[in-house]
């Protein structure tokens, strides 16, 4: 135990306490190869997740919430893994997704592989930091490489261009559930996309609604925004439903017959005032009320409560109104239609109101609701996704924001390599003939770099239940043939052989790519220049009891509790 | 959790409370789904078709439902395991957009991953399954839309709606007046429906129920059935050419709404108070008078003392409506709702043909219908039954019908019921499953197989010899090219479902086959469970 600093000669002393009692503490070799371990055995758990036939995993927690999903970081998130180590993979699938969005099953597995590749040489006595710089460098000629390799299509027509981004949604869903609807998903999704501001792309903008019952071709894209009926008083069935080119109101204002100042008392030594008081307080709202009218709204939308008197109000002059929009709604509503948000009705103008080409009131499924289509500005898009489960939606929502992120980030940065793991075969193929360039160990290091790049086609033909090593045969003769025409092959996942994906369309951007060789390097890295952990224990007395348990039991009593529970790495 | 050893050989412990969760992966996943979805489905197969039998539900507080909806009795069994509930789901999302074939849609999905256990068990992977199944569905899909037809109504000639609703009723337990039954939902449907945007609101059809007499007392009522009375004993029971006052304030001095208080320190100012007071509820009753109303309707209560003078005024009215009631009222009466006395006027005022308080049989029940209301947009059909569960199951049984019409009034398009949808489908799907390469074949093979289970349970569950009458079907469908043939489960000598009148809508049975396929690639799609400890 490196708590004990061997005291004195002879060991006749009694060995000196440097770390507080029952602080674990492991270091060295051993230690790096049981990191590694753990976090083999982490990727194990998603690595079946990954290309068109990954499967699903199905979690529940402890209060039993179902989630089914193929997402690398949701899955990870859902694992709650404790091992310091292998948390730093649900970091970096974490990473992946804010950063990119998909490829988070990718970046974990090819982090896995990576530690893989390393771990004889660590077993053998290599310095860890002549992995970590030659794995750094190898990290480098790749990204470099892909950026050669990729095609831009900066340059396209718009059409073309549609074209392009549709492919790359189309294979980020691929592997999902909803694979088998993926063209119409993918238009959506591009069409989408092409609404938002093409500066910002602000992915705020695009709005997913789920509402259970139907089929996904019954999903739709609203070019506006739509959100549910929201809770509404007596009086609201007697409003019109529907309007062409309203004017809207955008309100932060209560409509309600209400006391104006909270903990205010009044006195009154004379019932006749009673009435003054109350006729004042009705002017009030009626006063409020009658401004609405007046701007010529015919649509007040407020993020606050309106109350059964407003509705009926609006209802008797041919007004629709809605009160407690979520807020993200109304923000959508402000930016879609032009209006903006009041938090007062004095001085309303035409230039604070909202417009739009329709408002309707619809039904979808068991719900209403409200959309406003055809706006002026429209930056904004909803997209109404239906299906027949809950857990069903949930998966077909987290898919699209993969597809979205995809598409977002190929608008930006508007490159494509073919996937299907041609990329990764002839990232490999270049940093063998790489290494064969340099003296020394680093030699070695890139050639396991370059092996484990081939994992993404290999657990590809795994998953596909195709033998994966006469595959990968196949496809390394193609690449290594002397022209060009190899170049692009990757797996056909259809027959079990090899096929051009350039040309079969299994595009992804660059970005996803580069990103998760980086993330995954990084992570490989990081883990492999740990050399001590320490867990201290005090600090996970309160809520540690809960997972000690566990741990003790199996490993008959102390002295064992398993270091990996600590939380005393670098993060 | 897949172990790994530390330098020590010990196990690691990576995932928080590793040893208490459960995990089951790959093909034994697959299989224990595919077993519990099935365990699901199995239950619900004998409620299927005009024969299908009902199950009696115990909550856990001793409530009784006897129920032939698919959807009701899967909600009401509370089932545990994850992939049961999504087939609970399934049902329910069937329910919500079609309101029909809650079963149906179960039973197909069961059969489907019976279907896919074979051929997991050959080694096939699950993934390519699921993607022939979709194929399978495609086609299924596009061979609804051949054999579909359209038919036209307008609000003269509602025969065919009837007809169709009356499929949907032969099946639950009022199908001894299902005629009636079905013409009361086609016509609060028709009453409601805006026929241009194809449109039906079904919040503006109220189902009432009270127990007593029999189904066939059942009636449609084109106004409004409030569950309450006369707020005075002695006021009239009956009122002809009403003129509503619909109000959202109580009648008592009103109250400011910020806090409040009277000093009174004379004599003088209580009687000064006190006839304030009184000269309110004058007021208010002179207000009302006024306006020409003789009948009041009001969202709150009112004291006795009011009760007293709108009586001595001679103007019946109603107390504690609820808000949705309001609503309707005022939709149907044509009136508007009213927030102050003050705001009363003529042109505000609902108008009904005859408003009435009807007790029923012997018990001191009361309820007050508001007829002939001058835009019968809101409709009421009020139910009665024996006992309380034959009610509720005949609401339940509406309300499917409702959903059919309101269906068919968004898209005149229907099939012929009995299974000859599914025979049809069946023989479309494996004639094109020939045409396909690759093993996804195999797949649409076991999907045409799976769409026979309907018909089977329709047949099974009719008494009759499940695979001679299905073979037999087949095959004078093959023969006569006649799409309209299925299952004879009533016994009327005659295959052809035209014939017998059998219809169901085309988006019902669309939506059966998309949403049991999806939602069995989803199951099929699963290789991996992990639970926490405690959960089965």
């Amino acid at each position: 135990m490196a708590s004990l600093a061997p005291g004195g000669y002879m060991g006749l002393q009694p060995p000196i306490i440097l770390l507080r009692e029952g602080t674990d503490s492991s270091q060295g070799v051993p230690q790096l190869v049981s990191n590694i371990n753990a976090c083999i055995a982490v990727v194990d758990a998603v690595r079946t997740t990954l290309g068109p036939r990954g499967m699903d995993k199905l979690v529940y927690d402890e209060r039993g919430q179902t989630t089914i999903s193929n997402d690398g970081a949701t899955i990870m998130k859902l694992l709650e893994i404790v091992h310091p180590a292998a948390k730093l993979l649900v970091d970096i699938s974490k990473s992946q997704d804010s950063e990119v969005g998909d490829g988070t099953t990718t970046v974990v597995v090819l982090a896995g592989e990576l530690l893989k590749e390393a771990k004889p040489f660590v077993e053998e006595g290599v310095h860890p930091q002549t992995l970590v710089s030659a794995y750094r460098k190898a990290c480098k000629v790749a990204t470099d490489f892909i950026k050669e390799f990729s095609t831009t299509i900066g340059d396209l027509s718009v059409e073309e261009k549609h074209d392009v981004l549709h492919k790359c949604a189309m294979t980020s869903l691929n592997s999902k559930l909803i694979a088998g609807e993926k063209e119409f998903f993918a238009k959506m999704v591009v069409d989408a996309v092409s609404k938002l501001d093409q500066n910002t792309l602000d992915l705020k903008m695009i709005g997913v609604k789920k509402v259970v019952g139907g089929t996904l071709r019954e999903s739709f894209l609203v070019d506006g925004v739509a959100f549910k009926k929201t809770f509404a008083y007596a009086g609201f069935e007697q409003q019109p439903k529907s309007f062409d080119k309203p004017k809207m109101l955008l309100l932060n204002v209560e409509l309600e017959l209400k006391s104006e100042k909270e903990n205010a008392e009044i006195r009154l030594t004379d019932p006749s005032q009673y009435q003054e008081i109350v006729e004042a307080e009705w002017a009030i709202i009626y006063e409020k009320l009658d401004k609405c009218v007046k701007s010529g709204a015919q649509v007040v939308l407020s993020r606050l409560a309106i109350g059964d008197l407003a509705t009926q109000y609006f209802a008797d002059r041919g007004m629709f109104c809605a009160g407690r929009v979520p807020e993200d709604d109304m923000h959508r509503v402000a930016f879609a239609t032009g209006g903006m948000v009041q938090s007062t009705v004095n001085d309303l103008n035409d230039e604070v109101m909202g417009e739009c080409n329709k408002f309707e009131e619809r039904q979808v499924g068991n719900e209403r609701y409200n959309l406003f289509t055809g706006c002026p500005l429209a930056k904004t898009a909803t997209i109404v996704l239906r299906g027949g489960a809950e857990q069903f939606i949930e998966e077909a929502h987290r898919s699209m924001h993969d597809a979205i992120m995809i598409v977002r980030r190929a608008v930006k940065n508007a490159a494509i390599v073919p996937g299907g793991g041609a990329v990764d075969m002839e990232m490999s193929k270049v940093l063998r003939n790489y290494s064969r360039t340099l003296m020394g160990k680093e030699q070695l290091f890139i050639n396991a770099f370059a092996k484990a790049l081939e994992v993404i086609p290999r657990q590809l033909c795994d998953n596909a239940g195709f033998d994966s090593t006469e595959t990968l045969n196949k496809l390394r003769q193609k690449h290594a043939m002397q022209s060009d025409e190899g170049k692009h092959f990757g797996v056909d996942i259809d027959t079990g052989g090899v096929t051009d994906t350039y040309k079969s369309f299994v595009w992804e951007p660059v970005l996803v790519k580069r990103n998760a060789l980086q993330a995954a390097t990084e992570a490989t890295c990081l883990i492999l220049s740990v050399d001590e952990t320490v867990r201290n224990p005090a600090s996970e007395q309160e809520q540690g009891m809960g997972r000690g348990r566990g741990g003790m039991g199996g490993m008959g009593g102390m002295g064992g509790m398993g270091r990996g529970r600590g939380r005393g790495m670098m993060r | 959790m897949s172990l790994a050893f530390d330098e020590y050989g010990r196990p690691f412990i990576v995932i928080k409370d590793a040893e208490s969760k459960k995990r089951v992966k790959g093909l034994e996943a697959q299989k224990a789904n595919i077993l519990a979805a099935r365990t699901v489905a199995r239950i619900l197969r004998s409620s299927l078709g005009p024969k299908g039998m009902d199950k009696m539900l115990q909550s856990p507080d001793g409530d009784l439902t006897i129920s032939n909806d698919g959807a009701t009795i899967l909600e009401q069994m509370e089932v545990e395991n994850q992939i049961g509930k999504l087939l609970v789901e399934l049902s329910r999302s069937q329910d919500h957009e079609i309101g029909d074939g809650t079963t149906g849609v179960v039973v197909l999905a069961g059969s489907l991953l019976e279907q896919a256990e074979v051929l997991l068990d050959r080694g096939m992977h699950p993934i390519r399954v699921a993607e022939g199944f979709e194929m399978a569905a495609k086609v299924a899909h596009e061979t609804l839309d051949s054999i579909s037809e359209k038919f036209d109504f307008s609000a003269e000639n509602l025969e065919p709606l009837i007809n169709t609703c009356m499929t949907t009723l032969s099946s639950k337990i009022v199908n001894r007046c299902k005629r009636d039954m079905a013409e009361y939902c086609v016509k609060a449907v028709m009453a409601v429906a805006d026929l241009e945007r194809k449109d039906v609101n079904l919040d503006l059809i109220k189902v009432e129920g009270k127990v007593g007499g029999s189904i066939e007392d059942t009636s449609l009522v084109y106004g409004i059935v409030v569950d309450k009375d006369m707020s005075h004993p002695q006021m009239p029971k009956v009122i002809e050419d009403a003129k509503i006052a619909i109000l959202t304030c109580p009648f008592e001095p009103p109250k400011p709404k910020t806090k409040h208080k009277v000093d009174i320190d004379t004599v003088e100012k209580y009687e000064k108070l006190h006839e304030t007071e009184q000269k309110y509820f004058a007021d208010m009753i002179k207000q009302c008078k006024d306006s020409g109303a003789n009948l009041i309707i009001c969202q709150w209560g009112f004291d006795d003392e009011a009760n007293h003078l709108l009586y001595k005024n001679e103007l019946p009215a109603i107390r504690w409506v609820g808000g949705v009631e309001i609503e309707l009222i005022a939709m149907a009466t044509g009136g508007r709702i009213v927030p102050r006395f003050v705001e009363l006027s003529e042109d505000k005022l609902g108008k009904a043909g005859k408003v009435k308080e009807v007790s029923f049989g012997t018990t001191k029940d009361n309820m007050i219908v508001i007829e002939d209301c001058a835009n019968s947009k809101a409709v009421t059909i009020l139910v009665r039954g024996g006992n309380r569960m034959i009610l509720e199951e005949t609401k339940r049984s509406l309300h499917d019908a409702l959903c059919v019409a309101r269906n068919l009034v968004k898209d005149n398009s229907i099939v012929y019921g009995g299974g000859s949808a599914e025979i049809a489908c069946s023989l479309a799907v494996e004639a094109a499953s020939d045409k396909v390469k690759g093993v996804e074949q195999y797949a649409m093979r076991a999907f045409a197989e799976a769409l026979d289970a309907i018909p089977l349970a329709l047949a099974e569950n009719s008494g009759l010899a499940p695979i001679e009458s299905l073979t037999a079907v087949k095959a004078q469908q093959v023969q006569e090219g006649n799409q309209r043939l299925g299952i004879d489960c009533k016994d009327e000598g005659t295959n052809d479902m035209k014939k017998q009148n059998v219809f169901e809508t085309l988006i019902g049975k669309k939506q059966q086959m998309m949403l049991a396929t999806q939602v069995v690639k989803m199951i099929l799609k699963i290789d991996d469970v992990i639970t926490p400890s405690g959960y089965a």
